[in-house]
């Protein structure tokens, strides 16, 4: 009689939470570092409650766009990645050509809202390079690797030229990390990241003079306290100071008296840092690497190569998205301008994050409903 | 499309891709492995110097600065106090309507229109919430108008400053000194720790010599800044303590009598009390306004102080060194009586003129004294007298038996910037002149020293000292301007100890006698120089001097111009016996002594006898 009881608990709990194609491991570590986030921004914000309702209310709405995206199924994201993909790519034109230029860098268009079509193709971009490669077989042929390079860098070099060097890099992580997972031989892997080192040269000649100066600010940040490297010396200053248990929740000196400069989006690791010390910090890592553990054990249960492929570069890139962002507040990046996945304060950028995470969920959820 | 791979190669796929995943999970333990190494080594190794770093960025300490310690004469009268001044402050960012706000200041009367640019441009120097000074020294009109506007002027504020005030104005201002912001110098005498916060420094006189009895520590305040410097809380708050109060020796009744009678004239009056080196009067005329100084003078009015011929900012008690002139004889007279060069039998007769072998001039005496002993000698100023005293004596006796009386020394009064004079003899000269020739000492230069004149100089402050050494025939007490010091802290006083220096000893009586009857004859005796000058019978002694500021000039009375006018001297002490005051006076080109100083001392006797009347119907 109990177990019926308690089975009949699990299953509609199972239930519910199948029907809406939820995921709970991954729902509850988003909660958690929602929670986290709300607690952080309030703080980054100087306590103030009106900040703090609209980013609870732009939490709100990413998780519902999470959920949302876990109702299609992984074949509608199969069948409809090109058609996503071409548009980003048109609209990655258009902005090239009639594009709105705001401090300096072009990455915005007015399609009714102000919108920037780099953050659609973070979705687009692992989607269709898994679509084509799944398509074929793997290891991949000489054709195969030619048509996904193309596929990715096209529009990696255009939000490049934008410039926007922190998304460049990320999307171009996407599609690159599902090459490297369909094996890839590894001569020329090495052949890649040789080639790679001998352009550097030519990359920083490409590359606008104020990132060339966030570079070498990053190497030496001492050299010019007050100017470049002011960012990289305070957060290390936050981050430091917290020690092992932190200051205290909204006690963050160099938070609440604004030394610490972009701390509701760039920076609002170091807030965590120096209000909760190395133990929260420790706690936020150890979310993130629930969350891409998670991700990639979803890749590896999953049946098809294209579930596979793209629930790994969700998680990866995630991952990615986390390790640039604390190697930049920590000093051990160039300051690229990466938001801290799920707690930064984010419009459009933490509305495709969830979206990618609810992807996710689909790909695991939505199993059984692909044919074999 | 899936459904189209055969099952082997769909297990081939799999264990490609199960590869490269455990390969990716490696790389993300690494990298995740690399920045909690980095959180370690920033949040544990690095922590405790990071941890400073943001100490120091957000900490602030203040200073809080302590009010000056008071200064008051002997009878507890105010001579410097700290008077708040009012200002007007704004901090622009509490400020609704700036412009409007001006302008309603310049309607009001509190502001000049012309001023407004000059304010608006320092507002946007600015930071937006540090307070900027409006208007100095607003007066109580102002004061009360901006009181009933307050309501229309938000942001703006009435601050008060504490600035130190000399109520005596001009008549204690070369003894106290005076107030100046702090310069680069005063650092090296200093510790800046006791200045942090603080405008100004004392820069002359007591109020230099006793700063640092007066200044007081400061108190701090530890302060919590975001990174634009704005104070966001206080933090810890230590107290400062006062500057300790200190009592001066000197009575104010004679020192107004001394301005007063010293008015419109250039000079000094000192007067001291022997019994224990007491300054009871110091004056230096003309005279300046502390308080207008301490209040930071406009360049052009400190360049006039400067530029005066008359000097105001000079003190003449210390540090103007005149020709002593006749009031040298007592003390000669003294040597020659103990040398046994003359006694008190001794006549000489004076026939108006000295002639030395050799010298194709005689040296003329100002009058015709016919016989003169020693006491006749001083009584009249016979000059022919002492040209004879002196070669007999010779110019080293001379100068070693007159410094015996400090003279040519420092009297180290604690007042600071003060000349020693001189008291000529051959080596002085050897050291004192370039060329051989004039390194030469020659025997009429020891005949004017006779009289006080030539090479030899004293400050008007040495006289008094030299005068107190008469007095007590032999030995004075240090003098001294500070009394007593009230600590703030402790509630303790601090006495200045009377330090005795015996400087003319194992003379006998009889000759100190011959010298006082001889000072008394000055003053109450028909043919005293200073006679008729004082009531009869006063109980003082006297002696009167003039120097010579130029002897080449023949012409006489009027025709002289001011400034070549022979320089008035007199020093006297009083009563005789067991003397309660000594007092010198000196009025530059002012003429003889009798003329000139005996009737300032005059005054200033008949002041502390009345004083000291006073005092005796109050012990009654």
């Amino acid at each position: 009689m109990f177990n019926q009881i308690e089975s009949w608990q699990i299953q509609s709990k199972e239930g519910l939470m199948n029907q809406l194609h939820i995921d709970l491991p991954l729902m509850i570590a988003v909660l958690l570092a929602s929670t986290v986030s709300a607690i952080a921004i309030f703080s980054a914000s100087n306590s103030s409650e009106a900040f703090l309702t609209s980013h609870l209310i732009r939490i709100g709405l990413s998780i519902l766009a999470m959920i949302l995206a876990a109702q299609f199924s992984p074949l509608f994201y199969s069948r409809i990645s090109p058609w996503l993909y071409a548009i980003c790519l048109i609209l990655l034109i258009a902005v090239f050509f009639f594009g709105e230029t705001r401090n300096n860098a072009t990455r915005w268009i007015d399609i009714g809202i102000s919108f920037q079509p780099s953050e659609l193709l973070k979705i687009a971009m692992p989607l269709v390079v898994a679509r084509y490669i799944a398509s074929g077989s793997i290891p991949l042929n000489n054709t195969n690797i030619v048509v996904s390079l193309v596929l990715v860098l096209l529009p990696t070099a255009l939000i490049f030229k934008q410039p926007d060097l922190g998304t460049s890099v990320l999307i171009a992580f996407s599609g690159l990390v599902i090459i490297f997972l369909s094996g890839i031989k590894k001569r020329y892997l090495f052949s890649a990241i040789i080639l790679f080192l001998g352009c550097l040269p030519f990359i920083w000649k490409t590359i606008h003079p104020f990132q060339q100066q966030r570079v070498l600010t990053f190497l030496d940040p001492e050299k010019d306290p007050l100017g470049a490297g002011y960012h990289i010396i305070q957060s290390k200053i936050a981050i430091g100071s917290g020690g092992l248990f932190g200051k205290g929740w909204l006690n963050g000196t160099q938070g609440q008296l604004d030394f610490l400069p972009e701390r509701t989006t760039d920076f609002i690791f170091s807030i965590l840092a120096e209000e909760f010390g190395l133990i929260g910090v420790l706690f936020v890592i150890s979310i993130y690497l629930f969350i891409v553990g998670r991700g990639l054990l979803i890749a590896i249960n999953s049946d098809d190569l294209f579930s596979r492929l793209a629930a790994s570069s969700i998680s990866l890139t995630f991952f990615i998205y986390v390790f640039v962002n604390i190697g930049m507040t920590t000093g051990l990046l160039p300051v690229v301008g990466v938001p801290l996945p799920l707690i930064s304060k984010g419009g459009t950028s933490s509305l495709t994050l969830m979206a990618s995470l609810g992807i996710l969920m689909s790909l695991h959820t939505h199993k059984r409903l692909i044919p074999k | 499309m899936d459904n189209f791979k055969t099952r082997q190669a769909q297990l081939a796929e799999r264990s490609v891709f199960l590869n490269r995943i455990l390969f990716s999970s490696l790389a993300i333990l690494l990298l995740g492995g690399l920045i909690i190494s980095r959180l370690i080594y920033l949040m544990v190794i690095e922590s405790d110097e990071l941890s400073l770093r943001s100490v120091n960025n957000t900490l602030r300490t203040q200073s809080i600065p302590a009010p000056r310690g008071l200064i008051f004469d002997r009878n507890i009268e105010v001579i410097a106090e700290n008077k708040p001044k009012f200002q007007l402050e704004m901090v622009p960012e509490q400020v609704n309507k700036l412009e409007s706000s001006l302008m309603y200041l310049t309607e009001l009367g509190i502001l000049d229109e012309n001023e407004i640019s000059a304010i608006e441009q320092r507002v946007r120097r600015n930071y937006q919430f540090k307070s900027i000074v409006i208007k100095r020294d607003l007066n109580e009109r102002e004061m009360a108008i901006f009181a009933n506007n307050r309501m229309l002027l938000k942001g703006f504020d009435i601050k008060s400053r504490l600035t130190r005030n000399y109520p005596q104005n001009e008549i204690y201002a070369h003894v106290v000194g005076y107030m100046g912001s702090i310069s680069s110098s005063d650092y090296e005498r200093f510790d800046p720790v006791f200045y942090t916060g603080k405008e100004q420094i004392g820069k002359s006189a007591i109020e230099r010599e006793y700063e640092h009895i007066l200044r007081g520590v400061p108190g701090k305040r530890k302060l919590l800044v975001n990174v634009r410097g704005r104070v966001m809380d206080e933090i810890e708050k230590e107290a400062f303590t006062s500057g300790n109060d200190i009592i001066l020796t000197l009575n104010s009744e004679l020192q107004r009598t001394a301005y007063e009678s010293m008015a419109e004239k250039k000079g000094s009056v000192v007067a001291m009390d022997p019994r224990n080196g007491e300054i009871l009067a110091m004056i230096s005329m003309p005279s300046f306004n502390p308080t207008a100084i301490s209040l930071g003078l406009s360049q052009s009015d400190l360049d006039k102080l400067n530029r005066d011929k008359k000097k105001p900012l000079f003190n003449r008690a210390t540090a103007g060194q005149y020709p002593p002139g006749s009031t040298v004889k007592p003390m000669l007279a003294l040597g020659a009586l103990d040398m046994g060069i003359v006694d008190s039998e001794y006549y000489l007769p004076c026939e108006g003129e000295f002639k030395l072998p050799n010298y194709s001039r005689p040296f003329r005496d100002w009058a015709t004294h016919g016989s003169v002993n020693a006491k006749r000698a001083i009584q009249a100023s016979c000059d022919v007298y002492f040209y004879e005293t002196a070669v007999e004596m010779g110019i080293e006796r001379m100068s070693t038996f007159l410094k015996k009386f400090n003279l040519g020394e420092k009297t180290k009064l604690d007042l600071g910037n003060e000349k020693k004079g001189v008291v000529p003899n051959q080596e002085w000269k050897r050291n004192n002149f370039k060329s051989k020739e004039n390194q030469n000492w020659y025997l009429g230069e020891t005949v004017i020293a006779g009289i006080g004149q030539g090479y030899m100089l004293a400050t008007p402050m040495q006289l008094a000292y030299a005068t107190s050494i008469i007095a007590n025939r032999g030995f004075a007490f240090k003098p001294h301007i500070l009394k007593q010091i009230n600590l703030k802290d402790s509630d303790k006083v601090l006495k200045t100890e009377s330090e005795r220096i015996n400087h003319v000893m194992n003379i006998d009586d009889k000759y100190w006698d011959i010298v006082f009857d001889g000072m008394n004859a000055v003053v109450n005796e028909q043919r005293g120089t200073a006679y008729g000058v004082f009531p009869e019978n006063s109980d003082i002694a006297g002696k009167t001097g003039t120097s010579q500021v130029f002897s080449m000039d023949k012409r006489s009375g009027d025709d002289v111009p001011e400034e070549l006018r022979d320089h008035g001297l007199f020093i006297g002490f009083a009563p005789i016996n067991n003397p309660e005051i000594v007092i010198a006076v000196l009025v530059e080109n002012g003429g003889g002594g009798r003329v000139a100083a005996a009737p300032v001392a005059e005054k200033m006797f008949s002041k502390f006898l009345e004083i000291r009347g006073k005092k005796v119907v109050q012990s009654n």
